[in-house]
């Protein structure tokens, strides 16, 4: 009896001193290193269709919209793509991974850094509730929780809600639009591959109010284990400039050009005055 | 019977052994706890790289004549409504030192084989720090945030890390110390050396020494930094995204701005509009 009770004492002292703050990663799926785009595959949200053939369940009304978006480009314009002049993807349109990602599993969040425009996606899953009152962003506010599927004692798949998100953005740089009304959710499951552990997959459903339904799509990355990280700066080489409502495009000499054919100059009447 | 209790305590002991120390587990109460949110400490209104000096010259950096010169010229665009050597009017990045000032809060993770600093300013969220012991690359891309390699140390010798030194290479430009201008070498051989470890006698409070060695100073020029934790066990973080609402234009070497009503108008006074040369071709 009094081993039994030494054994449990030394396995309380072993608790103790192991107890604090140490993180058993073996519960975790091991997610290090950098995941990129597979090759060949584009910018475009659903990388299962050629880009801008996307079959978005569009509403009628967006569907327009979108229309309307295509010929603004093909004219040289931006159309509904925001990010030209350097404002985030935000969420889902991040997870196209334009630039490399890398994630960080901790036990109350999992980070994930992408390297365009240095966007951080910070995912709770230290079982909070939805916060009462929270500034919109880019990326939204994430919740996550880890789901052990095959009942191993490990979890294999992050399940990430995302909500309170802020606006203009759009899937893709083809301007394929999402609602003005911010209300989008998106709903994900994320996963390695059970044949292939380099391979990441992404299960995005974005509910949306563009849209007829949920919309699903798969997002694939393949692991690098020996990174690069390149830092990918918008704001230094970009060459398209916004004045008012209208984008022009700074030529290579310097000067502000068209970026339309026909498109007027900016209106300069605020020169005129100070000249006076 | 004591026998089979015997039996089963060894076995007890034994799974907890294994339960507690067979795993690649990552002791993390080996480092100091840096968690949380850490907000700079320093006077209201725009900060100084040095936040116990007032702005401008008197941050007393030990500029070289040519590099003084430098300043002057770069306060009197400032003075006449220009930008002077500020980078971030047109949201490019600090990049070191100056992103260290903690334009917003920081958050630092502490893994074995790097640190990360994540700051959400601008483009400068990413800060990697290596601690594999991995010796300079060969071939390093320059970055704003450049590239760092760090070091624990035991200084205390208690069993548990309590400094971390950095050193960052491979910086690129252009970048100034702070908003006035205050400027770094144009050759970009910047190297900067950290310190960061808690305060003694309060772990809210992250310090962080900082020496710039430099080809546009004298010598090597050190300032101390301090961080206060956010008590909120969950901190808000707030996006910051200086494209949303950045009323600056550049246009060739020309800084504009945009009014509130959407127009193009001067910064300085006198300045010309810009160049319309493109749009004023003669059709054909």
């Amino acid at each position: 009896m009094r081993s039994l009770i030494g054994a449990i004492a030394l396995a309380g002292m072993m608790l103790t001193a192991s107890d604090a703050r140490a993180f058993d990663e073996t519960k975790y799926p091991d997610w290090s290193g950098q995941w990129r785009r597979p090759p060949g595959v584009g910018n475009q949200w659903d990388t299962s269709s050629p880009p801008r053939k996307a079959q978005a369940p569009l509403t009628a009304e967006y569907r327009a919209i979108y229309e309307a978006n295509l010929a603004d480009q093909a004219a040289g314009g931006q159309g509904t793509d925001p990010t030209y002049i350097c404002i985030p993807d935000g969420m889902p349109r991040a997870m196209n991974v334009i630039f490399p990602m890398e994630i960080i599993i901790q036990p109350h969040v999992t980070h994930m850094l992408i390297e365009y425009l240095s966007m951080v996606r910070r995912i709770f899953t230290d079982g909070r509730d939805w916060p009462e009152n929270t500034e919109p962003s880019f990326m939204g506010y994430s919740i996550g929780k880890w789901i052990d599927t095959g009942g191993r004692g490990r979890f294999d798949v992050l399940e990430v809600e995302t909500r309170n998100l802020k606006g203009p953005r759009s899937f893709d740089a083809s301007g394929l639009p999402l609602h003005v009304d911010n209300q989008t959710i998106v709903k994900e499951r994320i996963y390695l591959d059970n044949a292939d552990p380099n391979i990441l997959r992404d299960e995005v459903t974005t509910i949306d109010n563009a849209l007829t339904r949920p919309w699903t799509v798969i997002k694939n990355y393949h692991r690098v284990r020996k990174p690069v990280w390149v830092e990918a700066i918008c704001a230094e080489g970009n060459q398209h400039v916004r004045i008012g409502k209208e984008n022009y495009m700074l030529s290579a000499d310097g000067y502000l050009m068209p970026a339309k054919k026909g498109q007027a100059p900016p209106d300069l009447r605020y020169f005129e005055q100070a000249r006076k | 019977m004591p026998y089979r209790q015997a039996i089963a305590a060894a076995a007890l002991t034994a799974a907890l052994c294994l339960a507690t120390s067979g795993a690649p587990a990552f002791d993390d109460a080996k480092y100091p706890d840096l968690r949380g949110q850490w907000i700079r400490v320093a006077p209201p209104g725009q900060p100084a790289f040095d936040p116990g000096k007032p702005r401008g010259w008197g941050q007393q950096a030990p500029l070289t004549p040519e590099y003084k010169a430098v300043f002057e010229a770069n306060l009197a665009d400032l003075a006449a409504g220009g930008e002077g050597l500020w980078p971030g009017y047109d949201c490019r990045p600090p990049g070191m030192p100056a992103m260290m000032t903690a334009y917003e809060p920081v958050e630092i993770i502490v893994l074995p084989e790097v640190t990360y600093i994540l700051i959400d300013h601008i483009h400068d969220s990413h800060r990697r720090i290596y601690t594999d012991g991995r010796a300079w690359p060969e071939d390093v891309e320059p970055a704003y945030v450049g590239y760092s390699l760090g070091q624990w140390r035991d200084e205390d010798g208690d069993g548990r890390y309590d400094v971390l030194e950095i050193e960052t290479r491979h910086i690129k430009g252009p970048r100034a110390y702070d908003a006035t201008g205050l400027p770094l070498h144009w050759d970009n051989k910047t190297v900067v050396k950290e310190r960061l470890y808690l305060d003694k006698a309060n772990p809210n409070l992250l310090r962080n020494e900082i020496t710039v060695i430099d080809n546009a100073l004298t010598r090597p020029w050190v300032v101390t930094k301090s961080y206060r934790r956010n008590a909120s066990p969950r901190p808000e973080w707030q996006e910051y995204v200086c494209a949303e609402s950045n009323n600056h234009v550049r246009i060739g070497k020309e800084s504009y701005f945009l009014s509130a009503d959407g127009y193009l108008m001067p910064a300085k006074k006198d300045q010309p509009p810009p160049d319309l040369r493109y749009f004023n071709r003669p059709k054909k």
